[in-house]
C-alpha cells in the first residue's frame, strides 16, 4: 500500500500528574452505574493527521501517563521525540515553578534539536488563575520557545497546540534537508505565499 | 444507532471501506475512504459502557465483522490504550469513546468494529 503521508512526528507531552495534559473537551459519558472501559485502562498514545502547506502529516502523540510521578522520565522515553510541549496548570503554582525541573530533564536526556514548546493549560475557571499569562510569556522568552494557552472559549485543546509545534518542526526539517541538498545551478523555486497562520483556532490565541 | 447486524455489504467497495469512518459520538474521522480492508474475525470486545457495581466481571460482546488496519499511521485519528496482554484497544482520539477495535501486538495489525463506528 502506498504511504498516505508526507511526515510522521513524534510528539510527547510532559508536565506535573493533573495539569490536564489530555484534557478532553467532551468524554464519552460516565454516570453514577457506568464506567467506561477506555478510563480503566488508560491511553498510551494517540495519533492524529494535521495537513500543513499541503503535506500530510502525522502526529504520534505520547503522554507521560503518571510516570512522571515517579521521575523516572529518561532517556528511552525521549528517544526518537522530535516535539515536546510541556504543559502546566494555569491554577496550580506549582505546576509552573516544575516547568524549570522539567525543562532540566529534557536538556539532560532528550536529543539538542528537539523542538519545545510551553503550554498553559486552564481546565478550569479564571478565577482560579494562579499563574499570569505575563509570567508564562516570559518564562518561554527565557527559554527561547514559543507559549500558547489553551482557551475554553477558542476551544484551544492541548493537542491543537500541537499544530505549531509540529509547523516548526517541519520548517526545521526542511531547512536541514535544504542545507544538505543545496540546490545545483539555475534557481530555487520557492513558495511565494507569505509565511501564514492558521485561520481558525491559532488566529485567536496569542503567540510569542 | 442502527441494531447490530452483519449486513454490511453496501459499505464495501472492492473488500475496502467505501465512505469516511467516524466516531459514533463525535464528528471524529478515524479513517478515509478507501483505506482498510474488510475482514470476518470472531473476537471479543469488551463493551463501552461497564457496570461499576459489578467491576469484577469484564462485560463483553463477541463481534465478527472487522475493519483490517494493517499499518497504524492509516489511521486519520485514534487513540490506542495502554497495552492488555497483546492487545491495545483502540479508541476514538477526541471523545475517548472505545474500545472500536483493538489493536494486535502480534501481528502490528489493528481491527476497527463495524458495529461500533458510523460510516458516512
Amino acid at each position: 500500500m502506498a504511504k498516505t503521508y508526507d511526515y510522521l512526528f513524534k510528539l510527547l507531552l510532559i508536565g506535573d500528574s493533573g495539569v490536564g495534559k489530555t484534557c478532553v473537551l467532551f468524554r464519552f459519558s460516565e454516570d453514577a452505574y457506568n464506567t467506561t472501559f477506555i478510563s480503566t485502562i488508560g491511553i498510551d498514545f494517540k495519533i492524529r493527521t494535521i495537513e500543513l502547506d499541503g503535506k500530510k502529516i502525522k502526529l504520534q502523540i505520547w503522554d507521560t501517563a503518571g510516570q512522571e510521578r515517579f521521575r523516572t522520565i529518561t532517556t528511552a522515553y525521549y528517544r526518537g521525540a522530535m516535539g515536546i510541549m510541556l504543559v502546566y496548570d494555569i491554577t496550580n503554582e506549582k505546576s509552573f515553578e516544575n516547568i524549570k525541573n522539567w525543562i532540566r530533564n529534557i536538556e539532560e536526556n532528550a536529543s539538542a534539536d528537539v523542538e519545545k514548546m510551553l503550554l498553559g493549560n486552564k481546565c478550569e475557571l479564571e478565577e482560579k488563575r494562579q499563574v499570569s499569562k505575563e509570567r508564562g510569556e516570559q518564562l518561554a522568552v527565557e527559554y527561547g520557545i514559543k507559549f500558547i494557552e489553551t482557551s475554553a472559549k477558542a476551544s484551544i485543546r492541548v493537542e491543537d497546540a500541537f499544530y505549531t509545534l509540529a509547523r516548526d518542526i517541519k520548517a526545521k526539517m526542511e531547512k536541514k534537508l535544504e542545507a544538505s541538498n543545496p540546490p545545483k545551478g539555475g534557481h530555487q523555486l520557492r513558495s511565494s505565499e507569505p509565511p501564514r497562520r492558521p485561520t481558525n483556532w491559532l488566529s485567536r490565541c496569542t503567540l510569542l | 444507532m442502527p441494531v447490530c447486524t452483519d449486513n454490511y455489504e453496501h459499505e464495501i467497495n472492492n473488500g475496502k471501506n467505501l465512505r469516511t469512518i467516524k466516531c459514533t459520538y463525535c464528528d471524529s474521522v478515524i479513517l478515509a475512504p478507501d483505506s482498510a480492508c474488510f475482514v470476518k474475525i470472531e473476537s471479543e470486545l469488551p463493551l463501552m459502557q461497564q457496570n461499576k457495581t459489578n467491576a469484577i466481571i469484564l462485560e463483553k460482546e463477541l463481534i465478527s465483522s472487522y475493519w483490517s488496519v494493517p499499518d497504524m499511521y492509516t489511521f486519520q485519528n485514534v487513540g490506542f490504550s495502554n497495552t492488555v496482554g497483546s492487545t491495545k484497544y483502540l479508541t476514538c482520539a477526541d471523545c475517548e469513546a472505545g474500545p472500536i477495535g483493538y489493536h494486535d501486538l502480534g501481528n502490528g495489525r489493528s481491527y476497527v468494529a463495524l458495529a461500533r463506528v458510523r460510516h458516512c
